[in-house]
C-alpha cells in the first residue's frame, strides 16, 4: 500500500507525461463476507435490506479500485436505491403488470391480446434507454476520486432519439448498422461524462469497426459464435483508445483469448462452488479489467474543480419527466 | 503510543492532493498542511467511510457537500484512536474487533443457510396454505378454464349426457360428505388414450378415455376421483402457484445483488420446489381422498386395486406415463393407504348398483381401428 503512494505518478499536480495505472486490490474472501451478511439481513427483512447491501458491495469495489495510486469512493445510499427502484416500479412495473393482467383477462384468442403484447414491447422499449441514461447518471454522480465527483450530463430525450433511430436502422439494414449504432451510444455515454468540471471526450467512428463487424458476422457459424468474444475485445480496445480526458488517453489490452480464459475459469468456478464462488468471480473480473486498462498522457489535476450537479436535472416536458435519477443494477 | 500520522488531504474543491500531518488531540483531529494551514476536525463531525476491510486505507470525511477528505494509509491510526479516546471513537471502525466481526459473519452464514432451508421446507408451504383460501373463487375458475382449454379441448370431449350424469352422481356421492363447498364440480371425459386424470382449479375433473377403459368397476374410478377431488378442495393448484411465486421471491432475496445469475437460480429452485411440493400434495390428496371414500361408505379396495394396477405398469413400462412420473412411489402410497384402511371400521355400499360399469365406460365413441392392409 505505502509503495503505491510513493510511486512517481504521485506528483499529480505537476503535469508530467506518464502512464497512469489502474489496480484492483479487492479480495474474494472479504467480498464474500460482505455478501453473506447481506444475504442474512436481506432474508430477515424480506429483501428490503438488499438495497443497503448493494451499497456495501459497491462501496467495497470502489474503495478497492485504485487509479494513479489513489482509491475511488462510492457515495450512494440504500435509501436512494430503494426510492429509485420504487420510482421505476411505479412508472414501468405497474403499467407492465396491468398490461399483463389485461392479457390474461382478454385471453389468448382475442385480437386485443396481440395489441396488448405490442404495447408491452413499446413500454419495455421506452424503458431500456431511460434506464440506461438514469443508471449512468446516478452511478457516476455517486463516484469520486481525489474528493471530486464524476457526473453525467446527457439528457434522456437525446439518448432516446439515438437509441430508437439506431435500433430501427439496425433492423432495416439487417444488422449492418449495428457498429454505427453502438458507436453513437458510446459517443453519447462517454462524451457527456465529466470528472469535476472537466469533460471526457470520445472520437471513435462507426466506420472504423464496420469491416471487423462484417468479418465477425461471416465467422459466426464457422466459429460457433466464439469469434464475438474477439469482436467484443476489439471494440473495448478501440473505445478505450478513443476515450480521452484532458491530454491523456485510455489504453486497453484486453484480448479475445484472455477474456475467453477468464470466462472459462469463471464458469468452472461457478459450477464447482455451486454459485457460492460468485464473490471470487467478481474479484477476478475486476482484476482483469483493471490490469488491462491504463491511461497515457498528461493529466493536470490542479485544473479539475468540483462541480456538484443537482440530483435531478430539471427540464421541460418529456425529458424533465423522465430524468428520474434511478438505478436498478 | 503513536500520536502523529502522515496522510493526504483533499479540500473537496479541486482534485489536488495535499500532504498532511495528522495529530490525535483530546477533542479533535488536528491537520497540518504543507502550506502551513492548520485544520481542526471535532471527532463527532468526522465520518469514516473506508478502512473497515483489510487493505483499505482509512478515509475520513468532514463537512457537507463538497466534503473534505483525509486519507491515512496506516491502520494503526484507528487502533490508537480507540486506545486513547474510547469515548470519542464510537463512530470509527475498531481493527481490534475484526475477529469478532469474522465470527458474526460466520454466524450470519449459518443463520442464512438455516433460514433458506427453513423457508423451503416449512415457511413457503405454510405461507401458501394460509394465503390460498383468500384467493377468490372467480380467479380459480378463470385459471381452471384456461387449463381446461389446453388439456381438454371442447372438440375432444365425450358428451354423452346420460353416462356423464352417472359419473357426476358418483362424484356427487363423495362431495356431499365434505359439507358446504364453494365449488360446482364438473366432469370432462377426453377422448384420448392417455392413462391419466387430473383436476383443474375451480372444480373441473378431467378423465382421459385411456384411464376409464382400464377401470373394472365404479369403485376404482371413485378412488381416482377422490384423489383428484382433494386436489381441488385442498387448493393444490393455487398453493403450487403461490409456492412457485414465493420460491422466486426467496431466490431473488438470496441472490440479491448478483442479478446476472438470478434467472438461473430462480429456474433451478422452482424446478426443485415443484417436484417437492407436488409430491407433498399427492400424499395429502391420497390420504384425504381415502377419508372421503370411507365417509361416503365406498369400498376403498377399488382405489387400492387401481393403484396396484398402476404399480404393475410402473414395473413394466417406461416411466413416460405422466400419471406415474409426477406421483410418489406407488408401493409406498399403497402401504400407507392400507394401514389407514385397517384402522377404520366402515361397512361399504355398492356404487351405482343398478348400472353396468362396462356400459358407462362406453361414454366415448369407439376409437377407429385402422383396417389391416
Amino acid at each position: 500500500m505505502a509503495t503505491d503512494l510513493d510511486t512517481p505518478t504521485q506528483t499529480l499536480d505537476a503535469a508530467i507525461h506518464s502512464t497512469y495505472r489502474i489496480h484492483f486490490h479487492g479480495r474474494g474472501g472479504s467480498l464474500f463476507g460482505i455478501q453473506i451478511v447481506n444475504l442474512f439481513l436481506s432474508l430477515i427483512s424480506l429483501g428490503i435490506y438488499s438495497f443497503w447491501g448493494r451499497v456495501k458491495v459497491r462501496r467495497y469495489l470502489a474503495s478497492q479500485s485504485e487509479f494513479a495510486g489513489d482509491r475511488f469512493a462510492y457515495h450512494g445510499t440504500g435509501q436512494e436505491l430503494m426510492i429509485g427502484w420504487t420510482k421505476a416500479m411505479v412508472l414501468f412495473g405497474m403499467p407492465l403488470f396491468i398490461l399483463a393482467v389485461l392479457q390474461v383477462i382478454v385471453g389468448i384468442e382475442s385480437d386485443l391480446f396481440d395489441a396488448l403484447q405490442i404495447l408491452i414491447y413499446i413500454v419495455v422499449g421506452i424503458f431500456i434507454p431511460i434506464a440506461m441514461v438514469n443508471a449512468r447518471r446516478y452511478r457516476l454522480s455517486r463516484l469520486s476520486w481525489h474528493g471530486v465527483r464524476f457526473s453525467f450530463r446527457g439528457g434522456v430525450r437525446d439518448f432516446m432519439g439515438i437509441y430508437i433511430k439506431g435500433w430501427l436502422l439496425t433492423v432495416v439494414s439487417l444488422g449492418f448498422y449495428y457498429p454505427f449504432w453502438q458507436n453513437r451510444r458510446q459517443t453519447f455515454m462517454v462524451g457527456n461524462s465529466f470528472f469535476g468540471n472537466r469533460q471526457f471526450a470520445f472520437d471513435g467512428r462507426g466506420r472504423d469497426l464496420f469491416l471487423t463487424f462484417v468479418l465477425h458476422m461471416i465467422l459466426t457459424l464457422p466459429t460457433f459464435f466464439l469469434c464475438w468474444l474477439w469482436y467484443w475485445a476489439r471494440v473495448q480496445r478501440y473505445y478505450a483508445e478513443h476515450t480521452s480526458f484532458q491530454a491523456a488517453r485510455l489504453r486497453s489490452t484486453v484480448s479475445g483469448g484472455s477474456v475467453f480464459a477468464l470466462w472459462f475459469g469463471n464458469g468452472i468456478l461457478f459450477i464447482l462452488t455451486l454459485g457460492l464462488g460468485w464473490s471470487w468471480i467478481t474479484v477476478r473480473n475486476m482484476r482483469y479489467y483493471a490490469s488491462h486498462m491504463t491511461m497515457v498522457g498528461t493529466l493536470d489535476f490542479a485544473g479539475v474543480m468540483q462541480e456538484v450537479q443537482t440530483a435531478t436535472a430539471t427540464g421541460e416536458g418529456l425529458s424533465g419527466f423522465l430524468d428520474l435519477d434511478f438505478d436498478l443494477g | 503510543m503513536q500520536l502523529q500520522w502522515f496522510g493526504y488531504y483533499f479540500d473537496g474543491q479541486s482534485a489536488i492532493r495535499r500532504n498532511a500531518r495528522i495529530y490525535l488531540e483530546p477533542g479533535n483531529l488536528r491537520i497540518d498542511l504543507d502550506d502551513g494551514t492548520m485544520l481542526t476536525w471535532p471527532y463527532a463531525a468526522i465520518r469514516q467511510t473506508q478502512g473497515a476491510y483489510a487493505g483499505e486505507h482509512v478515509r475520513l470525511e468532514h463537512g457537507g457537500e463538497p466534503v473534505e477528505v483525509l486519507l491515512i494509509d496506516d491502520n494503526s491510526f484507528l487502533t490508537s484512536l480507540h486506545q486513547l479516546m474510547p469515548s470519542r471513537a464510537g463512530g470509527f471502525h475498531n481493527p481490534a474487533k475484526r475477529f469478532q466481526r469474522f465470527q458474526l459473519t460466520i454466524a450470519a452464514a449459518g443463520a442464512s443457510i438455516a433460514l433458506v432451508i427453513g423457508s423451503y421446507f416449512w415457511g413457503i408451504p405454510m405461507l401458501a396454505t394460509i394465503a390460498a383460501p383468500w384467493v377468490p373463487v372467480s380467479w380459480e375458475e378463470q385459471l381452471g378454464q384456461s387449463m381446461l382449454e389446453y388439456v381438454a379441448p371442447a372438440e375432444q370431449r365425450c358428451s354423452d349426457p346420460g353416462r356423464l350424469a352417472k359419473l357426476e352422481n358418483l362424484v356427487g356421492a363423495m362431495v356431499v360428505t365434505q359439507g358446504e363447498t364453494k365449488y360446482r364440480f364438473k366432469i370432462h371425459v377426453v377422448n384420448q388414450p392417455m392413462f391419466n386424470a387430473l383436476a383443474a382449479p375451480g372444480g373441473h375433473l378431467v378423465i382421459f378415455r385411456g384411464l376409464l377403459d382400464r377401470t373394472e368397476n365404479a369403485e376404482e374410478l371413485a378412488g381416482v376421483m377422490a384423489h383428484e377431488l382433494q386436489h381441488i378442495l385442498k387448493l393444490h393448484v393455487t398453493r403450487s402457484l403461490l409456492e412457485y411465486a414465493s420460491t422466486s421471491f426467496l431466490v431473488a432475496a438470496v441472490l440479491g445483488d448478483t442479478s446476472g445469475i438470478v434467472s438461473f437460480g430462480v429456474e433451478a429452485a422452482q424446478m426443485l420446489a415443484q417436484m417437492r411440493f407436488s409430491r407433498q400434495h399427492e400424499l395429502e390428496a391420497d390420504e384425504a381422498g381415502l377419508q372421503m371414500l370411507l365417509a361416503a361408505r365406498i369400498d376403498p379396495a377399488g382405489m387400492i386395486a387401481f393403484f396396484e394396477a398402476v404399480g404393475k405398469d410402473e414395473g413394466q413400462m417406461a416411466p413416460a406415463l405422466s400419471y406415474i412420473s409426477t406421483h410418489p412411489q406407488t408401493e409406498l402410497r399403497i402401504a400407507r393407504l392400507k394401514s389407514l384402511i385397517a384402522a377404520s371400521a366402515v361397512s361399504y355400499q355398492k356404487l351405482l348398483p343398478d348400472d353396468s360399469w362396462e356400459d358407462i365406460k362406453k361414454i366415448c365413441p369407439a376409437p377407429v381401428i385402422p383396417a389391416k392392409q
